[in-house]
């Protein structure tokens, strides 16, 4: 029975695709009986099921955390490395305290297009939140201190003393010179491990800069510097410039999580060290975007060295591997991936049996016999142009099931709603949904060491009002009573939550 | 793109590369023999062509060509009035082939070419040190004169 | 007063000796240069001293999942296959790279370049897994290791008797780690490449130029996904580790490097969820800043250059003026101030719209430009800019250089390898990574490990050798 809607603006719209009219999963993921057949097919059968048993997703929140008793603090502005940093401890269940100035992350207010209708909303107060910091606030605790104040920073300092780590993204030098950096708090805490995540580094010729307004540098700087943009797109030999044929940066804030994972790792390194391994004793750690970016660069720089080649862009082939690509088909686009000769060969048994040309031209030339010379360019050109000939027919479902029986690395490229539909992300699931207190039903990556057998990474809660724990924390971390917190909030040094039981 | 010419005047498979031509209308010239066909692509479909324009001038040339019928004779990228140039690359050069190296770029000795001599022992074990002046005595002494002529840098 | 007084003087905040006080008067940046200490990294301990892991691991991935440890300090043994060797390997740019040897009876195969930096410090074995003598020797590894990294297809570790299920009964502090593509559940077998996971998590569609302005899905450079994923994995392995030093177990971690990929799209997902919304690509643009963005100047920086990458490529430059000072500033600079009085606001200027309005604006008055002028006339005016850097700028510059996380080193294999990996993942002040090697050759350390840990005699390994066991 259709129901007349009138559409005068895009917020009209929403309703209609909004989670209430459309819950995830659309379709149901296949039942456990039918992916046991799966197993089966490769006698994987007994393997299988001891893997869904040991490593079953909704399972998690019946085992025990690995960084319980781990504390953390995560203190920056605008950007995602420090928060992803901090984000991975807190899927582990460290305890992660965000600082937040009273006014809150600037990152909290961003909106993608400015699109105030897609931001969420706190039940209790109907404070706004951006989807892009809702996500990586998860299971931290959000506490409001103004640090720009003598005694916002003596509280500061009181809940240093009881930390473990500490991941800090403010511009360089910031924080040392209100007397709360590294080199001060380790007088306080020896044990402290301190983190700094920026951009290009506090000390050296090109450190972070801010603006003379005071504007920070933000991701894609730490792709800009990285030689990570310059490598990535199209060339203009494929796509005209200023159409496509340009280099690219992420659609992501790649260099930011980039960061934000080493300095967990670096982190936790240091925390196994210290407290395992003989250490002892804290330390001080920098990691930066464009650093850790290019330190993922592949063999990029090494080349340079090598014979001054400069990494070129090449779209969506890959200059070093072949076939390993995507390239446009019927409905979208199918990535493709075989490089030793074994995946090679089957490839192209399977789409010579569609395309007997394929085998002629492919197959049969000599130079695209031999594993290393399949990667020239030409070579790429060849391969490319007969396999998308092939592919040009048909949709992107039917090239992967045909693929897949030749047991072809094949896949795809999803689109996000296709991501979240796809049976195999959803019976594990990769996406989940949260029923969260304060913003209701949440999507969100779920993270990726959520398959441990005995501590699996969850996610307990998503997006935090700001101030919520300010109360909590700072009475138990720095024994802040309520008068005391009272006054501190007039003073505007803190600011507290204060939740509107009615609006449940 | 996703297409072939596969021209019969010269039995001369023309590459119609993929993004390039996944929607695009215009002449282009064979590389074997230069005849000029008319196509028009439509989300990688020939929609209309190859249709022979004779006397008149392409748009475009292909990228890549190849002859399977004479020993796979190649038109590699940047053949003047063939293929048109691939200009998005490392170097201005391209070898397509390992490109053999004695010498990193600040002219100490690098192990970036082939034959190289046997260097290893029992089941493979190779130690911690590379014996150039050993094994390739002539790198070692070329090395030596880089020195000289004060060609080994730092950086 | 009083309280401070009755703590002992050592135990007091505050420097504790003239070092101490001479440290905290110092600059910040001096401060910095001396404690990273770039250059003294081993004169310090290592984080991971004592940890061994085994590194049953092809291409980019699951290596790199292992380096991290071994830039750490852990001691890794990399099996690989009998003359395959780990594919990687085989890859070059263009097939124009390559060091050598492979290994001494294929004098005229190279290692490409393309397993460099992923296998760092790693000490090379070969066995075939297949072979009936292998399972021992895997066992005997078990008993004398932390832990394990595979990236074979789910249960084929387990069809050799090698699974976690048997491994947990012989070191039951053993952690166990895969790492592939898709893990339990309907497409367990899917093979994966960092390529699959940028396409196949949503990564890929939303990274290039829309199709509206004529582009098409953009793959990130090479296989920065693989690389990305396998340090997510490495944090996995320390929390795990951390959890047996309390508990005395071991575990066995899944990981899917195609999940890592859906992990770094951010608000993609919660706009999805809650609205329907799908995210779309934006190009060179940000969706929630702007200005914050990369143009396209008229002029090379390098017109004579030629190298292509530098004559006809090193024209574009970061420009981020997105707070409301910023903004009018660069609209007074291009001289466009009605620019600004349209879009005072942030919120407006940040809808598409504007953004092409903006842009496009950009564009034109960097028409006649280079990208150093452009950046020239932002940075004096106090704003925020900087060229799209390749990889000669790169490795010219003064910064990474001082910072030690670009450097030359001469590899015991290979000679003169200019290196940015290991030193560029964090600087650590009390234990900071350090680079050995870099991959070895095939089977180099097959008489130290099969010789001196697992104490086979020298007539057996010449045995399994010439079998091709090993």
């Amino acid at each position: 029975m259709a129901e007349e809607v009138r559409i005068k603006s895009r917020a009209d719209t929403m309703k209609l695709t909004s989670y209430e009219n459309r819950p995830w999963p659309v379709t149901p993921p296949p039942s456990r009986e039918e992916v046991m057949k799966a197993y089966e097919k490769r006698r994987a059968a007994e393997f299988g099921k001891w893997c869904e048993d040991n490593l079953w997703f909704y399972d998690s929140w019946n085992k025990p955390e690995a960084l319980r008793g781990v504390r953390v603090l995560e203190v920056g502005l605008w950007r995602l490395s420090h928060m992803f940093a901090g984000s991975i401890l807190a899927e582990f269940g460290a305890e992660v305290i965000k600082i937040e100035p009273p006014e809150g992350d600037p990152l909290r207010y961003l909106a993608p297009f400015g699109r105030d209708e897609y931001m969420f909303e706190d039940v209790y107060t109907g404070e706004k939140v951006s989807p892009e910091f809702l996500h990586e606030m998860r299971n931290k605790y959000s506490v409001t201190l103004d640090l720009e104040t003598e005694e916002g920073r003596e509280i500061y300092k009181k809940l240093a003393a009881t930390v473990d780590i500490i991941f800090e993204g403010y511009p360089p030098g910031y924080m040392d010179e209100l007397g709360i950096g590294y080199r001060q708090l380790s007088q306080i805490n020896p044990r402290l491990i301190y983190v700094w995540i920026g951009v290009l580094g506090q000390w050296g010729p090109w450190k972070d800069k801010v603006s003379k307004f005071g504007q920070w540098m933000l991701d894609p700087f730490g792709q800009v510097a990285s030689g990570f943009v310059a490598k990535t797109g199209y060339p203009p030999d494929l796509l005209d410039r200023g159409k496509g044929g340009d280099p690219t940066r992420s659609g992501s804030w790649i260099a930011d999580f980039t960061a934000g994972e080493q300095a967990a790792v670096n982190a936790l390194a240091a925390l196994y060290w210290r407290d395992y391994n003989g250490g002892n004793e804290g330390q001080f750690i920098e990691v930066t975007g464009s650093e850790a970016l290019f330190e993922i660069l592949d063999f990029d720089l090494s080349w340079y060295g090598f014979n001054e080649s400069i990494k070129a862009r090449t779209g969506s082939w890959d200059p070093c591997l072949n076939q390993y690509a995507w390239n446009p088909c019927k409905d979208g686009y199918m990535m493709i991936g075989g490089q030793t000769d074994r995946l090679w060969y089957r490839i192209n048994m399977c789409i010579e049996r569609d395309l007997p040309l394929f085998g002629r031209l492919i197959c049969e030339d000599p130079k695209l016999k031999e594993v290393a010379a399949r990667n020239a360019l030409d070579m790429l050109i060849k391969t490319y142009t007969l396999t998308t000939m092939w592919l040009r027919t048909q949709n992107r479902v039917e090239v992967e099931e045909k693929l897949l029986e030749y047991d072809i690395a094949a896949g795809p490229l999803l689109f996000p709603d296709e991501v979240a539909e796809y049976p195999h992300f959803v019976y594990r699931p990769w996406v989940h949904v949260i029923e969260d207190e304060h913003y209701g039903h949440v999507m969100y990556a779920v993270p990726p060491n959520a398959y441990h057998m005995r501590t699996p990474a969850r996610v307990k809660w998503i997006g935090r009002p700001l101030g919520k724990d300010t109360a909590e924390i700072l009475l138990k971390y720095a024994g802040i009573d309520q008068w005391k917190l009272r006054e501190l909030e007039e003073r505007g040094i803190v600011k507290i939550y204060r939740p509107n039981f009615e609006n449940k | 793109m996703c297409d072939i010419i596969w021209c019969k005047k010269c039995d001369t498979v023309n590459y119609l590369d993929p993004f390039n031509f996944w929607n695009w209308e215009g002449k282009i010239g064979c590389a074997g023999c230069g005849t000029v066909y008319y196509i028009h692509m439509i989300n990688g479909y020939m929609y209309r062509g190859p249709e022979e324009r004779p006397g008149e001038t392409p748009d475009i040339l292909p990228l890549y060509a190849d002859q399977p019928n004479n020993g796979y004779e190649k038109f590699l990228p940047g053949i003047p009035g063939k293929t048109r140039p691939y200009n998005c690359l490392p170097r201005e050069i391209y070898l397509g082939r390992a490109d053999y190296r004695k010498f990193s770029i600040r002219g100490r000795p690098v192990r970036g070419w082939a034959p190289q001599p046997k260097s290893t022992g029992p089941a493979g074990s190779h130690p911690f040190i590379w014996q150039v002046e050993k094994h390739s005595p002539e790198v070692w002494q070329e090395f030596i004169e880089k020195k000289k002529k004060g060609e080994v840098k730092d950086w | 007063m009083e309280r401070i007084e009755r703590i002992p003087m050592e135990e007091q905040s505050g420097p504790r000796s003239r070092e101490e006080l001479e440290a905290n008067k110092m600059p910040y940046e001096e401060f910095c240069r001396k404690l990273f200490d770039v250059g003294n990294e081993f004169s310090k301990p290592q984080a991971l001293k004592g940890i061994r892991w085994l590194s049953c691991t092809m291409y980019i991935f699951t290596p790199h999942m292992v380096s991290n440890l071994a830039e750490l300090g852990a001691e890794v043994i990399k099996i690989e296959f009998p003359r395959l060797a780990d594919p990687m390997k085989h890859t070059s740019p263009f097939n124009e790279a390559y060091v050598y040897p492979l290994h001494d009876d294929r004098p005229l195969s190279g290692q490409g370049l393309g397993v460099i930096n992923a296998n760092v410090n790693k000490y090379f074995i070969t066995l075939d897994y297949h072979r009936p003598e292998a399972i021992e020797v895997m066992y005997r590894l078990v008993k004398m290791s932390d832990g394990l990294t595979e990236c074979y297809r789910p249960g084929t570790f387990d069809k050799w008797k090698i699974s976690y299920r048997y491994l947990m009964e012989i070191n039951p502090r053993f952690i166990y780690v895969w790492g592939g593509g898709f893990g339990y559940g309907p497409k367990v077998f899917g093979g994966s490449y960092d390529i699959l996971g940028q396409a196949h998590a949503g990564l890929a569609s939303i990274t290039g130029f829309h199709e509206d302005f004529g582009g098409f899905p953009v793959k990130h450079t090479n296989w920065v996904i693989d690389w990305y994923s396998g340090t997510l994995g490495t944090a996995g392995i320390l929390a795990a580790l951390y959890w047996r030093e309390k508990t005395g177990l071991g575990t066995m971690i899944e990981f899917s490097q195609v999940m890592c990929a859906a992990r770094c799209i951010g608000y993609t997902w919660p706009l999805y969820g809650k609205w329907g919304i799908v995210r779309q690509r934006w190009g060179n643009w940000d969706t929630l800043l702007c200005v914050h963005g990369i143009i396209c100047c008229g002029k090379s920086d390098y017109p004579d250059s030629k190298n292509p990458q530098l004559r006809d490529e090193a024209r574009y430059v970061m420009i981020s003026a997105f707070k409301d000072e910023d903004f009018k500033e660069l609209c007074k600079i291009i001289n466009r101030m009605d620019l600004y009085e349209k879009y005072q606001k942030h919120k407006d200027r940040v809808e598409a719209t504007a953004q092409i309005e903006i842009y496009n604006a950009l564009e034109e008055w960097a028409r006649d430009k280079s990208r150093s002028e452009v950046t020239k006339i932002l940075t004096e005016a106090g704003l925020l800019a900087m060229p799209v850097l390749n990889d000669k700028e790169i490795y010219e510059s003064p910064h990474f250089r001082a910072r030690g996380t670009i450097r030359w080193q001469a590899d015991p294999s290979y000679g003169d390898i200019l290196v940015h990996s290991t030193y560029s993942a964090g600087l650590l002040s009390k234990t900071p990574r350090r680079k050995y090697w870099d991959a070895r050759p095939v089977g180099a350390d097959n008489l130290r490990i099969y010789r001196e840990l697992l104490g086979y005699p020298m007539s057996t390994i010449k045995e399994w050798y010439a079998k091709g066991i090993i």
